[in-house]
């Protein structure tokens, strides 16, 4: 009897002990001569809970020719005029390619948050472009934690220019290209972001008998914010040797970022003539080191179509 | 048997002083836990919300957060409120709301703003009414303090404590510059409206 009775007085004080230490320790907090630091202290016990995600990677949707792992918000409609002018190494005569211009019209639009579409037209090879980007990860911090953000791109090209060799049997479908992109994209600071693009391009219609139908190129990109409204973007998209058109050349893009309002303006540099995925990626010719330079802008004006 | 009977008799007196300690210990930490329940009357925000205004000759542009929070100490008269600038809605676009945190309030440096101090005015918290009290503290917003002096409208009614304020805030005064271009579209005094429901814990 007296034996249990002594367990139970244990268990009891044992159950009960930390209970009642705790209780005085909880409300000595209270000490309400810096009530801020009280609130503070209370958040950060609070805020573990949370998951903040990461906004702003990129300034917009393009890095300078391809994507970037930013969507249009939802219900916002992305208006993004580009031209490139001709090569630089043309000289005065031409003012330095600006006499040459081609352009692409497109329009952006953002579904959800996570998924957008959007479509083009570029005067380069008469070519119509349609895209889907879609997230499938978000960064974030806090309850759920993600390193990375990953979009998943899927786009089709249709070259409407004339079949150079109309005697020849041509299909439709030979003016079809597919292109499929994973970016994985990790905003690195509030200045520093980077992305890598591996992409395959499929072809239907090849120059040579001996080009490769199935194109892969990894993409590495990235910007880094030299003021709050101005960024320095590069991208550069690698062929794999084997898998690759034969006689093109990597390209290679550097331009800025300029943040005026509601316009997103591009100024850049690179050494491809087309802008949608298939052309800069599997078709560019010109070489950096030749001057085959092209100066080149993008600029976008969002819409708000949606209820915010 | 007598073994079993010695240890019976300890087992008794053992428990008799642990009956004693327990109590003892008991009683303590129930009176010093009680202690600092009754001179402390702090009221906590339950629900509160926090909205700003732009009325520019271009564009009006609104927000809104509910995740105010805030505490008054009513026997010091001390306050804080505090708010998370990324916890703000509303804008005209979703690119806006990232250009409020990206550009201006650039809310991952800075990511709160808060008004912490004293209240001027004398007031009977416990008695039921409604009071107009001068709130003096430092504002600080995008990182930059300002001391100020607002009004605020309390109303005290069952326990809880209802409070509403509306004052302006000076881009200017807190470092946020407006880039020209957006001159039109942004005004340079911001209106600022505060409701808070408080209560004690």
């Amino acid at each position: 009897m007296a034996s249990t009775s002594v367990i139970r007085i244990t268990i009891f004080t044992i159950i009960l002990l930390p209970g009642l230490l705790s209780a005085p320790v909880v409300k000595a907090q209270q000490d309400t001569t810096n009530l801020l630091a009280l609130l503070e202290n209370e958040a950060a016990a609070s805020g573990e809970g949370a998951t903040r995600y990461t906004t702003a990677t990129f300034k917009t949707t393009r890095l300078v020719n391809g994507h970037s792992v930013e969507n249009a918000g939802k219900g916002v409609l992305d208006v993004k005029i580009s031209h490139r002018f001709g090569t630089i190494n043309k000289g005065g005569y031409e003012l330095f390619g600006l006499d040459n211009a081609t352009m692409r019209m497109g329009f952006d639009y953002g579904i959800t948050s996570s998924i957008m579409a959007g479509i083009g037209r570029s005067t380069y090879q008469k070519a119509y472009d349609a895209f889907l980007k879609i997230k499938l990860l978000r960064q974030s911090t806090g309850k759920k934690r993600m390193p990375v953000t990953v979009s998943y791109v899927p786009t089709i090209a249709l070259k409407t220019l004339r079949f150079q060799n109309p005697e020849q049997q041509n299909y439709y479908s030979s003016r079809l290209f597919f292109t499929h992109q994973l970016i994985i994209g990790r905003k690195f600071s509030n200045a520093l972001s980077l992305q890598i693009m591996p992409t395959l391009v499929h072809v239907n219609l090849v120059p040579r008998s001996t080009d490769p139908n199935d194109l892969l190129s990894i993409g590495i990109g990235g910007r880094q914010k030299l003021t709050k409204r101005l960024s320095l973007n590069a991208e550069y998209y690698y062929q794999l040797p084997g898998y690759k058109l034969a006689g093109t050349s990597n390209v290679l893009s550097l331009g800025f970022d300029i943040e005026t309002g509601g316009h997103v303006f591009q100024l850049h540099f690179t050494n491809s003539q087309g802008m949608n995925e298939k052309t800069f990626i599997t078709e560019t010719n010109g070489k950096w080191e030749k001057g085959d330079i092209l100066f080149g802008f993008n600029i976008s004006r969002v819409f708000t179509l949606g209820k915010r | 048997m007598t073994p079993v009977n010695k240890t019976m008799v300890y087992c008794n007196r053992y428990t008799n002083n642990l009956k004693y300690l327990c109590t003892a210990i008991l009683l303590l930490l129930l009176l010093s836990a009680n202690r600092p329940y009754a001179p402390n009357a702090v009221f906590s925000i339950k629900s509160g919300s926090i909205s700003f205004r732009s009325d520019a000759p271009l564009e009006l542009i609104r927000a809104q957060s509910t995740e105010l929070r805030g505490k008054i100490d009513t026997d010091k008269k001390l306050f804080a409120f505090v708010i998370k600038m990324g916890s703000f809605n509303g804008f005209n676009s979703p690119m806006q709301k990232e250009h409020f945190n990206e550009n201006y309030l650039e809310s991952s440096k800075y990511p709160d703003a808060s008004f912490s101090g004293k209240i001027i005015e004398d007031i009977d918290f416990l008695k039921s009414g409604t009071y107009t009290v001068r709130a003096k503290g430092i504002l600080n917003v995008h990182g930059v303090g300002q001391e100020r002096i607002i009004k605020c409208g309390l109303v005290v009614k069952n326990g809880q404590l209802n409070i509403n304020a509306a004052f302006t805030v000076l881009l200017a005064d807190h470092n946020i510059t407006i880039p020209k271009v957006v001159h039109e579209k942004l005004a340079s005094e911001i209106k600022v409206e505060v409701k808070a429901e408080m209560v004690t814990q």
